[in-house]
């Protein structure tokens, strides 16, 4: 596409096979709204976010108030951008389903099942993301990506609700099977842009799928400050991939896992309110902490502002809540 | 220059919502009206109403500010919870270098929605 642009046009907005050229000291904004394109809009000034737009080359002045998921996902303020050269808008369709095959299936705990799913075709994701899963019956439902890209398999943990249809699904399913998905979604993943930033994970049930996507990745890029994992459930039994966690642990000495219970706590459990546990554990670096907050909705509200009212930075907590889904 | 220039701009208005809002959540006079919120949304707004009131570049439309509060007058929102909310404001922007002067002339402003915010 690049090499039919004029020159002289450097500076043009690319949608697929349409362009819009933009003006000598015109704003990507006002590019679109003289085009006719209905763009979201409020202050013009860099301070509202409304004009929020995506692109595969954003210009980096025009993303500098963004969270850094955002700027890592190309996300950027139209009335902000002024690009030198040709901008590659990004597509606003929502990814098409692919299918995937289920490689294997494992219990982790009486309710939480891992499966591990092979795509028949590219799936492009970041740890710590989720996919929705596509049921026969039209419902569809989000599932959180545990695995990372280098390790070929989508690994998923799915918790079986009683009386649910999609997790009942999964639980089902058998090697060999196929299973319609479709991303991947999300803003609560690994962005490397301060190896010695202190880490903080914290979930409850399946919550722990994304927060082992996140960590592993954060390890896998290097990542040499503290990373403080702490994973909630009810009682020690709902706990779940202990194990694996804490062998990981052992070899990377930056990580660190902390248990944590509401109820019959052991020696190596806290017992306490999650939110509670996550500030302790957060301790004097709190102030400097990135946090990813990972499960329930209820519960990832309450860790959202008591993390805020202990002195995190609201732009440092980043959190995917699990929604319970709208029917269907 | 406006006060909001003055005080720093958009980075300094950044660090200092989060102190305004930790103030708002944490005064018993006014926390309940933020108890199910989402807290992004939230400060995104409340960040928009700062660089509002210093003569910063936002837009705040009377008609904003009464859709904005409309769900809080069923939960008795009144003018001693707009008081609040001022003397929050002034702390945060004295927390940013402003004179009593401006802190003054920040309130008149603020002040001057009131009747919207309470869909009067
Ligand atoms: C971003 C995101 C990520 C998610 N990641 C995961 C994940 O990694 N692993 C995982 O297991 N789930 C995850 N979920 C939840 C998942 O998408 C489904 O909501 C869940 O599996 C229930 O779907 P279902 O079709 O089985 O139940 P439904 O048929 O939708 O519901 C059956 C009944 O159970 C109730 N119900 C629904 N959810 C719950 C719940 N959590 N607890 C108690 N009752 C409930 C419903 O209200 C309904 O009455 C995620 C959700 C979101 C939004």
């Amino acid at each position: 596409m690049s090499q039919s642009l004029d020159p002289a046009q450097a500076a043009t907005l690319v949608f697929g096979d349409q362009r819009i050229d933009l003006l000598e000291g015109e704003s990507v904004l006002e590019g679109l709204e003289r085009a006719g394109v209905d763009a979201p809009a409020g202050c013009r000034a860099g301070t509202c976010c409304k004009c929020m737009q995506q692109a595969d080359n954003p210009p980096p002045e025009s993303q500098r108030q963004l969270r850094p998921t955002l700027r890592a996902q190309g996300f950027f303020l139209a009335c902000q951008a002024y690009p030198k050269e040709p901008l590659y808008m990004a597509s606003t369709e929502p990814p098409a389903p692919i299918s995937a095959r289920v490689v294997s299936v494992e219990s982790l705990s009486s309710d939480v099942r891992r499966l591990r799913l092979r795509p028949a075709q590219q799936f492009t994701y970041r740890p710590g993301q989720y996919l929705d899963v596509l049921h026969s019956s039209a419902a569809v439902r989000s599932y959180s990506i545990a695995s990372l890209p280098s390790d070929g398999l989508l690994e998923l943990h799915v918790r079986r609700i009683e009386g649910g249809l999609v997790s009942g699904y999964l639980h089902e399913l058998e090697v060999g099977a196929d299973v319609s998905i479709r991303g991947a979604f999300g803003q609560c993943f690994h962005v490397a842009d301060d190896p010695d930033k202190p880490l903080l994970l914290v979930g409850a049930g399946t919550g722990l799928a994304p927060l082992l996507g996140i960590a592993r990745d954060a390890l896998d890029q290097g990542h040499r400050g503290a990373i403080r994992l702490v994973h909630g459930g009810l009682q020690p039994d709902r706990l779940y991939l202990r194990d694996e966690l804490a062998q990981l642990a052992e070899t990377w000495p930056q990580l660190s896992i902390h248990p944590c219970v509401l109820r019959d706590a052991g020696a190596s459990e806290r017992q306490g309110a999650l939110d509670q546990v996550a500030v302790q554990v957060a301790g004097s670096t709190l102030g400097e902490t990135r946090a990813f907050l990972c499960g329930d909705s209820d519960l990832v509200r309450i860790l959202q502002r008591s993390l805020f009212l202990a002195g995190m930075s609201s732009a440092e907590i980043l959190a995917d809540p699990f929604d319970a889904a709208l029917s269907p | 220059m406006s006060l909001y220039e003055r005080l720093g701009g958009e980075p300094a208005f950044q660090a200092a919502v989060d102190g305004f809002y930790r103030l708002m959540l944490t005064d018993a006079r006014v926390s309940h009206f933020f108890d199910s919120v989402d807290m992004d949304g939230q400060i995104a707004k409340q960040k928009a109403f700062l660089t509002y009131v210093t003569g910063g570049p936002a837009e705040y439309t009377g008609k904003d500010m009464r859709s904005a509060h409309e769900h809080l007058l069923s939960k008795g929102l009144a003018d001693e919870h707009v008081d609040v909310v001022i003397e929050h404001l002034g702390a945060t922007l004295v927390g940013l270098g402003a004179k009593p002067d401006d802190v003054a002339e920040v309130a008149s402003l603020a002040n001057s929605v009131r009747n919207d915010i309470l869909g009067r």
